[in-house]
This record gives C-alpha cells, structure tokens and sequence, in this order.
C-alpha cells in the first residue's frame, strides 16, 4: 500500500518534469512549426479574401520570415519591407530609363545587383538582408517585364502589397502566439559571459591554459561579442527590451577594453623566463587578484593597489636584476592595476544590466560590423557576373522559362554571398529544392487538385510544409528546410483562378533548379576564395587596421581606440564563423598574429597619446622616428622593415633613458616618460614575437 | 473623407498612410510605455502592443469615417 502511494505522488512530479524536458526539446520546435504553419495559412487565407494576384508571394514571405523567436522575425520582417520598397523602386526607375532596350537594361541591373550584394556583404548583420533584397526585388519585377513594360507598375504594387502582407502576419503571428522573446536570451547570453569571462580569467591567471587553449577561447569572446551584438539589434523591435541598447554597447565595449589588457598581463605572465623576476610577483599580485575574481569586483582595484605597493616596494630592493627585467616587471605591475579596473568597469556594467538597472553610461560606442573590401568588391562583382551569364544563356537558348532561372540565380548569388561557405549553402537549397519537387508534384496533383474549399486545401498541403518547417528547426539542416519552403510555397499555392497545368509546373520547377545549379557552378568557379571570413583576406586586413592605428586621426583616443579594437575582434569573428568549431593550425597561427598586433596597436596608441601631449627635444624626435619606422613595418611586414622598426625602438628607448638618467624633468614628465617605456616595450617584445622565425631576436638588446 | 488619395496620378487607399501615421503614433506610445515600465507588468506585453495599435488604427479610421 506505502508503494503505491509513494508511486502515486511521485507520478505528476514525473510527469511534470518529462513535460518540461519535452517543451524545452521538442516542445520549442512544435510550437515553431505550429506558428509558422499557422501564419502561412492566415496570409494564404487573407491574401485570397482580398483577391491579390499572387498569393504564393504573401506564403513564402512568412516561410522565408520563419524564425526562432520574435524579436529576429519583427528585425527582419521590417529590413524585408524596406528592401522591397527600395527594390520596387529601382526597378520602375530602371524601366522608365530603357523600356524595351533589353541589353542595356541588364547591364544596369547586373550594376544594381552588383551594388546591392557587394552592400550586404559589406554590414553582414539583419541590414545586409533590405540590400541583397533590394537587389533581386529589382531583377524580379523588371525581368518579366521585358516583355510586357506597361505591366511593370502593376508588377511592382503587387509584389509590394504581397510582401507586406505576408511581413504584418509573419510579425503579428510570431510576436503573439506563444512568443519567445529574444530579450531574455540576451539576457541570458550576457549572464553566460560573464561566467566564462570570469572562469577563463581564473583559469589563466592559475596557469591551466594553455596558449592554445587561451588563442581559441579568444576566438570564441570574438563571436560572442559579435553575437551579442545581433542579439541586441533583434532584441531591440521587442518591446520594452529598447532601454538596454546603450548599456549593452558598454557591456561590449568594456568587454573588450578588460579582454585585451587580460590578454596583454597574460602574454607577459608566460613569456617570463627563469631569470625574470616576473614570476616572484606573481605572488604579490596573483593572490589577491585571485581571491578578489571569486568575490566582489567593484573593490578589486583599491585591494590591489597595496599589493601592488608592496611589490614595486621589492623591485626596487632588487639590484641584481637586468634593465629588461625590471621593465618587464614593472609592466606587470602596471598591467595588473590597469586589468583590475576594467574589470571593475565591466562588472559595473554587467550589475546594472543584471538587476534591470538604468544607469547612464557615458557615450557608449556600438560595435560595427565591417568586411574585408576584397570580400566586399568580389561579392558585388560576382552577383553581377551571375545575372549577366543568366541573361546571356537565356538570350541563345530563347527558353522562355530560363527567366525564372535568371531570377533564381540573382537571388540565391546574393543570399550566398554573406555566408562563410556559399557553395554548402547553396547546395543544401538545392538538396531542398531537389526533395520538394517530387514532394510537391505529389501534394499538388493528388491532395490539392481533390481539395473544394480552403480548410480542404490547408489539409492537403501542410504535411509538405510542415516537414519543411521541421527540418528548419534543425540547425544541420535549415537549409534544406528553407529551400522545401520556398519551392513548394512557390508552386503549391493556388491562384485565385485555378488551373492545373503539370507540363508548366514542371517547366517552371526544372528552371528554378536550373539557376540555383547555375549560382553554385559561380560560387564554385568565380573567385572562389573571396568569401566571408577567409583566412588570408583577414590576415591582410588585421596588418592594414593595425597600419590604421598608427596613422589614423587620434582626437583623443578612445575613438581611435574603440574603432580598433573593434575592427581587430570583427575579424576575428569572421574568422571564426569560417573555421568551424575546430579551427586548423593555419587559422590559429592568423589568431595569434591577430592578438599580437591587437597588443602592437593599443601600445602604438597610447604612445601616440603620450607624443601629443609632449613637448619637443631629442625624446620626441626618437619616438617620432620609431612610430614612422613601425608605420613602414605595418604597412610591408618584411624582415628588413621589422629590423629597422626594432632599431628605432631601441634608439627611442635610449633617448627616453638619457632623459630619465639626468634627474633634471619634473615628476609628471618623468612619469609620463616611464609609461612611454613601458609601451615600447611592449612594442618591441611584440615585434620579436612577429620576427621570431625570420630574425634572430638573441642579438638584439633590451629595447628599455 | 475619399477613400482614394491621388498622389502625382497614382491612386492610394487612403488608408495606408492613416496606418503609417498610426504606425508612427504607436512608436512613440511605445517608447513612452516602456520608458515607464508598463510592459513589465503585463503578462504578454506583446499582445498588449499589438492590442494599442488595433485601437489606434480602429479609432482613428472610425473618427475619419464617421
């Protein structure tokens, strides 16, 4: 009798908790596949009540605005809208200027598609999307009208009005029937940084990492900070999620500043050799650093600055230490105050956004996407190129339906072209298109021709979406989800007058396999290492921002400083987005020169800073010198340029010394000169980290 | 009130732009509501958002229809 009551309490806990794991599973995605289905049908239903032209156009749109919660479908679903618009316009625009002129029109539109997708791969976040939409919206609407022009406007409202529709029931639909807020999941993604930031920063400073480990879980920060960002801009269509926006741009920005330093402290943690004294402060400044990261943050930099005393305090009782030692040393010192309060910073910032707090946050600067102007110039030019060849096949084999094909291309070259890999995007559409056909030829001629009313025709047709939307929740296999999507809303859909026609249907299906097959062979042939996130592209544009830093207008540098920052962790993120989740040597060696020169511009900045501050003499003259000749060196990294910047720094160090040795400047300045040491040394050790396989660095002296 | 507006020849339902006004209107109701923290008291914010806007627009074409 005891069993069975037990068995009987126990039964509903059971029960709820299988109910939980199930809706947190499976439960998230039926729901989604409800939803979606659900919004296709009402945009079907509403779109045959108002008897719009095309009502397949409304469907797909709520296919193609299908996403997990409803913060990314309102993003979207407004960037979609403003695409069209833009797209509809340039098309009327490009019709009024050659009516009838069929190969002048196609060139201006391979320019305008150009534009546009070399547009979308220049921002890569939800705004890409109003560009590449804007590109083949234009292609869409005057393509056809090649052949009737007078029909153009009637074209463009259509299109305009069926976008819309569909995008105010995707938005309504998915904003309120049974939500998942992206606000939460920022939240949650800020609340999982700060852990890992703080785990990682535990692990490091105990000396359980090792560099690799250290270089990847950089790349990782890299994509979350990245990730952070989109999450925002999707969050902020939500409501009441608005308010964050400047405090989580000074979360990643403080993210950032606190991330380097960490970076900088650790490099020189573990570059110490036996006979640097390093290792002997560890004990001063590890401890309470240690003891402070598991406690409260906020007093971290005023508990370290006694520890920090105690330990300049037995530097300077040590006489045996080599120049370069004591240096080195000292910059840990500095180092690790500087750490501490960004730390502190960054945990201020987190406390607010964790308790929901609004704070005001001095002029945070957003994170800003940008791409490598190669990638940039090679998307656009290859868009271009795809609807030129499209046209040109169409033109010798006078296919009627390979506009279709011209139009599927232009679209799927320009989606592609923001992508890591394009050619596996593109082939698992195609895998879609290629499993919906028979699938819809099923659906359509055996269940849709049997269907008298509208919940008749739902019934037939939402196994074959249903299975689509499925397969969209599953991350390996969204794309072919998206493709099953788009091709069978594309086809299933009746139109208000109904006929089955299979010979055309068939027709228009081998055309749109035809141009995806087309936009692969470009994606494959066509400059097929200019893609998103390519290792040697990044590389190039990692030199060329640190090469900025050194030129660029300094104002007082927190822009200077931000902007860089900024571009280096954007390439990286890049990057990491191409390698997948386990880098190769070749990318982690572009990593490490990543973070060496992320190193190299901060200390090149803060000289800067120093040198405009600074009153003429032999000193500045020196470092003058030093900054040109690193200039060159950034802008052509030779072996012989490297030399020849090391040579200056080791100049300038003497010349800041000289000036330190007379005792003759007052304390500020003397001061100011110590940080300027501290910086090119930090400069210098970089440099000999970049040369250590072209030059010997053991000839060389200490720079300070 | 006409039911069409014609703009440079090209007629309009005059009520899409009261809908973008009313889109406009909604926004700043939006800001302000949030600002103050009314969404966090409500169960489904979302669908009290979606709520103010069917009572905008519904007032408003009442009013300019009446």
């Amino acid at each position: 009798m005891a069993q069975g009551s037990t068995t009987s309490s126990d039964l509903p806990a059971w029960l709820a908790a299988q109910l939980r794991g199930w809706a947190a599973s499976d439960g998230e995605r039926l729901i989604f596949v409800a939803r979606s289905a659900f919004a296709a049908f009402l945009a079907l239903w509403i779109a045959f009540r108002l008897g719009l032209d095309s009502p397949g156009t409304a469907m797909t749109t709520t296919f193609i605005l299908a996403l997990p919660s409803s913060g990314m479908v309102l993003e979207k679903a407004f960037y979609r809208l403003l695409g069209t618009v833009v797209g509809c316009g340039a098309a009327l625009l490009l019709i009024a200027l050659f009516p009838q002129q069929a190969p002048v029109l196609l060139v201006g539109l391979a320019l305008w598609v150009g534009l546009c997708t070399a547009g979308a791969a220049m921002h890569r976040n939800q705004q890409s999307y109003s560009f590449v939409l804007a590109g083949y919206t234009a292609c869409m609407i005057a393509v056809p009208a090649l052949e009737h022009p007078a029909g153009v406007f009637a074209a463009a409202v259509t299109r305009t009005t069926e976008v819309a529709l569909g995008v105010i029931v995707a938005a309504v639909v998915h904003d309120v029937l049974f939500p998942r807020a992206h606000g939460r999941q920022v939240r949650r993604t800020v609340q999982a940084r700060y852990d890992s930031f703080l785990a990682f920063c535990r692990q490091v400073l105990a000396g359980r990492l090792t560099p690799a480990q250290a270089e990847l879980a950089h790349l990782r920060f890299a994509a979350d900070i990245a990730a952070l960002e989109s999450g925002r801009a999707a969050a902020f269509f939500e409501t009441g999620a608005r308010g964050h926006t400047r405090q989580l741009h000074a979360f990643n920005g403080a993210f950032m500043t606190a991330l380097t330093t960490f970076y900088t402290l650790h490099r020189l943690l573990h570059r110490a050799d036996a006979a640097s004294p390093v290792p002997a402060l560890r004990v001063f400044l590890d401890a309470p650093l240690h003891a402070l990261l598991a406690g409260s943050l906020e007093e971290l930099p005023a508990a370290l600055a006694p520890a920090a005393g105690t330990a300049r305090a037995a530097l300077a009782a040590r006489t045996d230490l080599t120049r370069g030692a004591a240096i080195d040393a000292e910059t840990a010192i500095e180092l690790a105050e500087r750490f501490a309060l960004h730390l502190a910073a960054f945990d201020a910032i987190y406390r607010g956004l964790a308790q929901d707090k609004r704070q005001q946050v001095s002029e945070p600067q957003a994170y800003a996407p940008k791409t490598p102007p190669g990638i940039v110039l090679a998307s656009g030019a290859r868009a271009a190129f795809a609807l030129l060849a499209a046209a040109t096949l169409w033109y010798w084999l006078a296919w009627g339906q390979l506009a279709t094909s011209l139009v599927m291309t232009t679209v799927f070259c320009a989606l592609a072209s923001s992508s890591p890999r394009p050619t596996a995007m593109v082939r698992q559409v195609m895998t879609g298109f290629l499993i919906a056909t028979p699938l819809t030829f099923a659906t359509e001629f055996l269940l849709v021709i049997r269907a008298s009313d509208f919940p008749m025709l739902v019934l037939a047709a939402v196994p074959l979406f249903a299975l689509a939307l499925w397969l969209m929740t599953d991350p390996k296999r969204a794309g072919i989800g998206i493709g099953m999507a788009m091709f069978s809303s594309q086809f299933v859909a009746p139109v208000n007058l109904m006929h089955y026609d299979a010979v055309g249907m068939a027709n228009g299906m081998l055309a749109q396999i035809a141009g995806v097959l087309l936009a692969w062979v470009i994606f494959a042939v066509l400059l097929p290492e200019h893609t998103m996130g390519n290792r040697e592209h990044v590389r190039a544009a990692l030199w060329r921002e640190a090469a900025h830093a050194c030129r660029r207008r300094l104002g007082d540098g927190k822009r200077l400083r931000h902007r860089f920052d900024n571009r280096v962790r954007d390439l990286l993120s890049q990057l990491n987005a191409a390698a997948g989740p386990t880098p190769p040597a070749p990318t982690r060696a572009v990593v490490r020169e990543g973070l060496t020169l992320l190193e190299l511009g901060h200390a090149v900045i803060d000289l800067r800073l120093l040198l405009a501050a600074s009153m003429g003499g032999p000193v500045r003259n020196a470092l003058q010198a030093a900054l040109a000749r690193l200039a060159d060196y950034l802008r052509a990294p030779v072996a012989g340029a490297n030399g020849a910047a090391v040579a200056a720094l080791l100049d300038a160090g003497g010349a800041i010394r000289a000036a330190l040795a007379t005792g003759q400047c007052e304390p500020d300045r003397a001061a100011r000169l110590r940080t300027a040491l501290v910086d090119l040394h930090a400069i210098y050790t970089s440099l000999l980290d970049q040369a250590a396989d072209t030059l010997d660095p053991t000839g060389a002296h200490h720079a300070a | 009130m006409p039911r069409e507006l014609s703009i440079l020849g090209v007629l309009i339902p005059t009520i899409l732009p009261v809908f973008l006004g009313c889109l406009l209107l909604q926004g700043v109701l939006d800001r302000v509501l949030s600002h103050v923290g009314v969404y966090r008291r409500l169960w489904h914010p979302a669908l009290a958002r979606l709520c103010l806007l069917v009572c905008i627009v519904g007032g408003a074409t009442a009013w300019l229809y009446q």
